[in-house]
């Protein structure tokens, strides 16, 4: 028996079925192209394309060093992640930090330690008052629930000038 | 009216996933589809209603979902394009006993898989006893024997 050559495989046949295979190879190819796709969009998910991950988790400090954010770049609508100031000043000072920019339209703050010796809203998000330690140290975790949809951007301020800027995505 | 944009965009991707899947994918349920199926709807679940249980909120998730599906099917009936773009078409695999290579390649079938629909609904024994084996556009295979 001989065998069939693949284009006379891949003609379109009448009967018992009508077949349309040009139309069938673009079927398999899109499947093929979509595994390709899924494949892809897996590992960028192991990446931290949607948040936890490499891609995602930032960790930003002011040029002077005094003021640093761990923060994840990219969010979900509806899961809450951590952030992380740490703060440099004087000996058991106490601090002052300032939290502006739109994050306070996308993020719900559900926790704040350690509670801030005091807080005080400023012109576009607050202001918190730390107690630093021995070293001059102090750090405020956060946990954030994505409550938006988009791109926010933030802004963290010290009074002696330190200032980082960052962006954060929520998907949806 | 998140409800209606939640169901429409878990429709619209579950329609372009399966359609990566291919029609063979969840046609023949093993017990492994059948707790796949499960984990997949436990997966969309929490998408569809957010973090609204109100029984509003369910039934509109559920109005659109059956909406969509209607209207889909009335567009199917009036135009053929749409229909062979959703449904597909049917595929011959096995032709006059003879297994049609690069055809059961790119549907991911192996010779089992023919045999296998071949005896469970003809009780045919032998590749040469068949005339035509088919894919249909439910993702099943229908067998048709030689007249002997």
């Amino acid at each position: 028996m001989t065998h069939p050559t693949e284009s006379e495989e891949l003609r379109s046949r009448q009967f018992p079925v009508r077949e349309d295979m040009a139309y069938q190879l673009k079927v398999w190819r899109f499947e093929r192209v979509g595994w390709y796709v899924l494949v892809l969009l897996v590992i960028l998910t192991l990446l931290g394309l949607f948040s936890r991950g490499p891609l995602s988790t930032r960790d930003v400090h002011s040029g002077d060093g005094r003021l640093g954010v761990e923060y994840e770049m990219f969010h979900r609508n509806g899961s809450t992640n951590p952030m992380v100031i740490h703060l440099k000043g004087q000996p058991n000072a106490v601090l002052e930090v300032e939290l502006v920019g739109q994050w306070l339209e996308g993020f719900e703050v559900q926790t704040l330690q350690p509670q801030p010796v005091r807080s005080a809203s400023a012109q576009r998000g607050l202001k918190l008052w730390v107690q630093a330690d021995a070293n001059g140290e102090a750090s405020l975790y956060l946990s954030l629930l994505g409550d938006g949809l988009g791109l926010y951007h933030s802004r963290i301020a010290t009074p002696g000038g330190a200032t980082v800027s960052f962006d954060q995505f929520i998907f949806p | 009216m998140d409800s209606v944009l939640r169901a429409a965009a878990i429709y619209g991707a579950l329609l372009v996933l399966f359609k990566i899947a291919g029609r063979r994918s969840l046609a023949e349920i093993t017990t492994f589809d059948f707790v796949l199926l499960m984990i997949i709807g436990e997966a969309t679940q929490q998408a569809l209603l957010g973090d609204d249980f109100s029984l509003t909120n369910s039934l509109m998730v559920i109005v659109t979902l059956i909406a969509i599906d209607v209207g889909l099917s009335l567009l199917k009936q009036r135009s053929q394009w749409v229909s062979q773009l959703i449904d597909g078409g049917p595929t011959i695999i096995v032709e006059d006993g003879r297994i049609l290579k690069a055809r059961m390649r790119h549907a991911r079938l192996i010779e089992e898989d023919i045999m296998e629909a071949a005896r469970s609904s003809q009780g045919i024994e032998t590749l040469e006893q068949i005339k035509f084996a088919i894919i249909e556009r439910n993702g099943k295979i229908s067998v048709i024997a030689k007249e002997s």
